[in-house]
């Protein structure tokens, strides 16, 4: 793939986050200063995303933000970027909470009488989106592929749910986010060896 | 059932996927060095969608985090000398107490009146045995508006059932499972009274062909008194 101009990210994974984390694992404060200031503004706004109420977002990302600090010494370089570990802990907590939630509610009742589920955070974040490469290569994707990887990434559906969402077949689910995936990953040039 | 699993990489590399399925999940990739590979590509793929959420905190998270972070002691590192299996073993262990936690958090009664924590974790050590043997089968399937998810191994005669999002079954009652052979109803456990959703381990599965679940009044019946609220087959 031709390199691009309006890339906003190096590529191949930062290696200065994969050496903070490493220092963080050997309980440098310091360190996981340098990390924070890195990593939480992607947390928080993850969460936000995700989770939708700001208080309640900000716990979350607190909650996360901590079980990096108190785990880091199970990261595995070999396994991912430290971005990416960071990331996931935050977006598996966030996708707890709002599955927690919906215990007590009838989300799906909620989301269908909503209206179009954009907030400030999300104009906020489409404004973003739209200097970066992630919405052009979200727009390269067909919108059954898109629609099924947003709604899980961004709103913590399951994939039954999203099924049900987009009156699609489970297994047509299921195909779609693993092939809408491995089409941004080609087009967003994210490799790891 | 191999080629069953790997279908679920992409809705694993998005979270979206229930925590049996994400232990499942890892149990394979634990097994298949080319899954591994292409589920962390996928992994750093998602994460890159998180890019586009960028906010910036309030500056009381920092502070929040660095007070508590300045409190908390660090897990012990695993021990590298462990092989895979040990690794799987150990994160299976995690993911299934953090379902059985999840679950008694969306169901409110589970962990806190139902069971005390140390049998929780008793639990959660059974149900690993069970996740880990060669010729455990998993079954899902919807049921009167929830989920319920059924690992059963022949080896060990034993299942794990997680039942969720079932409706309020009102005071005084709860939801009892059953296995049924040949229909036969056996009890397969019940489930705290007024809870929505529980895990329960249960024994002799052999020749089960349905799970079912009845509502009850709180306790459970010897067998079911009520029609069957939902199965799901075997």
């Amino acid at each position: 793939m031709a390199a691009r101009d309006d890339q906003p990210r190096p590529l191949a994974p930062a290696p200065a986050t994969g050496d903070l984390l490493t220092q963080v694992a050997r309980g440098d404060e310091a360190a996981f200063v340098k990390l924070y200031d890195e990593l939480a503004p992607r947390v928080y706004g993850l969460c936000r995303r995700i989770v939708r109420d700001p208080a309640q977002a900000e716990e979350v990302a607190q909650e996360a933000l901590v079980e990096v600090w108190r785990t880091a010494g199970r990261y595995d370089p070999a396994k991912g970027s430290a971005s990416a570990w960071v990331l996931t802990i935050a977006h598996r907590r966030a996708v707890d909470r709002v599955r927690a939630e919906q215990a007590s509610t009838d989300r799906e009742r909620r989301v269908a009488t909503e209206e179009v589920p954009y907030d400030d955070v999300v104009e906020q974040a489409t404004a973003r989106l739209e200097r970066q490469q992630v919405r052009r290569c979200l727009q390269g994707l067909t919108d059954l592929q898109r629609e099924a990887i947003t709604l899980a990434y961004y709103r913590g559906y399951s994939y039954r749910e999203v099924a049900d969402l987009l009156g699609a077949g489970l297994p047509t689910v299921k195909t779609r986010m693993r092939d809408g995936l491995i089409r941004l990953r080609d087009c967003l040039g994210v490799s790891f060896a | 059932m191999s080629d069953d699993i790997h279908t679920l990489a992409g809705p694993y590399a998005l979270d979206a996927v229930d925590d049996l399925e994400r232990a499942r999940f890892d149990r394979h990739l634990a097994t298949c060095d080319s899954c591994a590979q292409e589920v962390a590509e996928l992994r750093e793929t998602a994460t890159r969608l998180a890019d586009a959420t960028e906010v910036t905190p309030p500056a009381r998270l920092k502070e929040a985090v660095l007070a508590e972070v300045a409190r908390t002691p660090q897990a012990r590192r695993a021990r590298a000398a462990r092989g895979g299996e040990a690794r799987w073993r150990r994160w299976t262990a995690a993911a299934v107490a953090a379902g059985i936690v999840a679950i008694g958090a969306a169901a409110a009664t589970y962990v806190v009146e139902d069971q005390r924590v140390h049998d929780a974790q008793a639990q959660a050590a059974q149900v690993t045995s069970i996740l880990d043997a060669p010729d455990a089968v998993v079954r899902t399937g919807d049921l009167a508006g929830g989920r319920v998810t059924v690992v059963l191994s022949a080896s060990l005669n034993k299942g794990v059932a997680v039942v969720q999002g079932l409706p309020d079954p009102g005071t005084g009652k709860a939801y009892q499972l059953w296995l049924i052979k040949d229909r036969q109803p056996q009890n397969a456990g019940v489930l705290g009274a007024g809870a929505s959703g529980g895990a329960r381990v249960f024994s002799d599965v052999q020749g089960a062909d349905q799970f079912g679940v009845s509502h009850e009044k709180a306790g459970g019946a010897g067998t079911p008194t009520t029609p069957l609220v939902g199965s799901v087959n075997l």
